[in-house]
């Protein structure tokens, strides 16, 4: 059986706002299948009584205050990250319409 | 251009402080020599000549006056081009960020520039870091200096490429899951990657957050040693990292300790589909690891072959959030876009922005994560990624270094392997576990190799966490019997 089919690709492709073509449809169907087989080792692992590993750092919870200057450690002014808007009006970062 | 090819960041700095040449000097027979070379390697995607000649007069300045100054003041460096530096192109080489001049520094373009270093371009990569051949990046192929018909590696393939050709005297990658010390060893030079948290990742365009880390690659590993210390240390800008303190023993290792290291060769590391080659070369550094007096013997990892189904389940997990932001909003837009509403500007933008890989794996991450298989995939290999990690830890309680081979092979053609994903995944099996274990390993050339005669090939070190000091001490009286 398949472990991925047509749809759910087209469902996935959909949720990741990801426009795929025909052809590359194809191709990626093709590639998933495999690499989801080749996942497939993992299943005669035993993992009862594992912590998952949930991330790279051994550090946890790190807080900062909220009153914590972090902004100025960045070197960018706001003008600078206006400046960066791929589209504005004055100050304001513009965006198409939700709705038609 | 002999001049070039042999200089050093140590070497390069004794010359500058006896007033030798200046920063200026060796910063224009840079740019000379690139605008040559480069044509046939193709290691940059952007230059940035004005701003290098003023950071080198900056240099030479600071030298006039007698200040202070560092090992990499005026050293002229290459830069990856998913690292920010403000007001420079950062495309990590995707289509998607082809119109994006970065706003501000990442943490480590600060710390550089504050030791007054020189930044000579960015280099070219696979697209979003996503590759083991830099095949992948969406604007040129660069080439592996030792065979032009050879791939340098990747992701970090320009930076590699541009330092084994005596484009840089030194250079930043990146590594997820071996994309520095994969390409150092295709292109014959030494690539660090530290451990998770030892450097800031601020300011770096993120592929997958847990496993991602910045780190130097350079022509020995003394120079790696340099640039990794002013790169280290903890910032407010990135919580996961670390104030790991990095004293002398790194740049000054003493030979009476590093004989007291004992070393550990994963039998599971030594396996069928390790090509011949590879594996005989491998075998002649364990000799002269062996000829310093240091004890080896062998050990396992029991479940290293689980290593690249971990990785790809958690790294693709991670990629489809991250890549989430490249949504045509912010960042930049492709110029032919003309969307009519929101859901449109986000399909065009993401469709045509991103090449094959990205989508794949943000794809792949988004089914990994999606409600009906997360237990089967991604809770599964979090947990599978934990013994991984228990593997190390049990090791590291018999040995003090781990020994294995970087790739499987050494560099392979250009195209042999675009046509079949997992296939090229396969080329970053004896790196992938120290990333999803958090560990820092290097690549090192096993001896010298003669460009267009014969392929290099580079052995792997792993250390303890935040235990570099033991892997560059042993690779620096490596390189001077070499």
């Amino acid at each position: 059986m398949a472990l991925i089919t047509e749809k759910e690709l087209k469902h996935l492709a959909e949720l990741a706002r990801i426009k795929l073509s025909e052809h590359e449809e194809k191709k990626l169907l093709k590639d998933v299948e495999e690499i989801l087989e080749y996942f497939n080792q993992l299943k005669e692992v035993d993992v009862s009584n594992i912590e998952p590993m949930t991330g790279g750092t051994i550090q946890k919870n790190v807080f900062r205050n909220d009153d914590d200057p972090i902004r100025k450690e960045i070197n960018a002014t706001d003008e600078d990250l206006i400046e960066a808007f791929p589209e504005k009006e004055k100050r304001f970062l513009k965006v198409p319409p939700v709705f038609e | 251009m002999e001049f070039l090819h042999d200089l050093t960041i140590k070497k390069f700095h004794e010359g500058l402080k006896k007033k030798k040449f200046s920063a200026l000097e060796i910063t224009k027979e840079f740019f000379d020599y690139i605008n040559d070379k480069d044509k046939e390697i193709e290691a940059y995607l952007s230059l940035n000549k004005d701003f290098a000649f003023k950071q080198a007069e900056a240099a030479d300045l600071a030298i006039a006056k007698e200040e202070d100054i560092s090992e990499l003041t005026g050293v002229p460096l290459a830069i990856k081009d998913n690292i920010l530096i403000k007001g420079l192109p950062s495309t990590a080489a995707s289509k998607m960020l082809e119109n994006y001049t970065a706003s501000y520094d990442a943490t480590i373009i600060t710390k550089l520039e504050n030791e007054k270093a020189v930044f000579l371009g960015k280099t070219n990569m696979d697209e979003f870091a996503m590759g083991s051949s830099t095949e992948n990046s969406a604007f040129k192929k660069t080439k592996n200096p030792y065979d032009l018909e050879r791939v340098p590696g990747g992701s970090s393939g320009g930076s590699a490429a541009a330092v084994a050709s005596s484009m840089a005297i030194a250079a930043l990658g990146s590594d997820t899951g071996g994309s520095i010390r994969q390409p150092a060893s295709f292109c014959g030079v030494v690539g660090l990657k530290p451990t998770y948290g030892a450097v800031s990742r601020f300011g770096l365009i993120a592929m997958a957050s847990s496993l991602d880390q910045i780190g130097p690659i350079a022509k020995t590993v003394e120079d790696a040693a340099i640039l990794f210390k002013s790169i280290a240390g903890k910032d407010k800008l990135d919580s996961t990292s670390v104030d790991a303190k990095y004293g002398d023993e790194l740049l000054n290792p003493k030979l009476e300790n590093i004989k007291k290291l004992k070393v550990g060769l994963p039998k599971e590391y030594f396996i069928e589909g390790l090509d011949d080659y590879a594996k005989k070369e491998i075998e002649k550094a364990i000799d002269k690891i062996k000829s310093l007096g240091i004890e080896i013997k062998e050990i396992s990892l029991p479940h290293t072959k689980y290593a690249l189904s971990v990785y790809y389940i958690i790294m693709t997990a991670e990629v489809s959030a991250n890549l989430a932001r490249f949504d045509g909003i912010r960042y930049s837009r492709l110029k032919n876009l003309e969307p009519r509403n929101l859901l449109d500007i986000y399909l065009k933008q993401k469709g045509e922005g991103f090449g094959p890989e990205p989508r794949r794996r943000a794809i792949l991450g988004t089914y990994v994560l999606s409600s009906g298989y997360y237990d089967a995939y991604y809770s599964k290999a979090q947990k599978v990624r934990r013994l991984i990690r228990n593997d190390f830890d049990d090791a590291f309680k018999e040995v003090d270094i781990i020994l294995t081979p970087v790739s499987p092979t050494p560099a392979f053609k250009i195209g042999e392997k675009t046509a079949d994903p997992l296939k090229m995944y396969l080329s970053d099996i004896f790196t992938i576990p120290l990333n999803l274990a958090g560990l820092p390993g290097i690549s090192i050339p096993v001896r010298k190799y003669e460009k267009n005669k014969e392929l290099p090939v580079g052995f792997q070190l792993i250390g303890k966490p935040f235990q570099e000091a033991d892997i560059l001490g042993l690779g620096q009286f490596y390189d001077r019997i070499t």
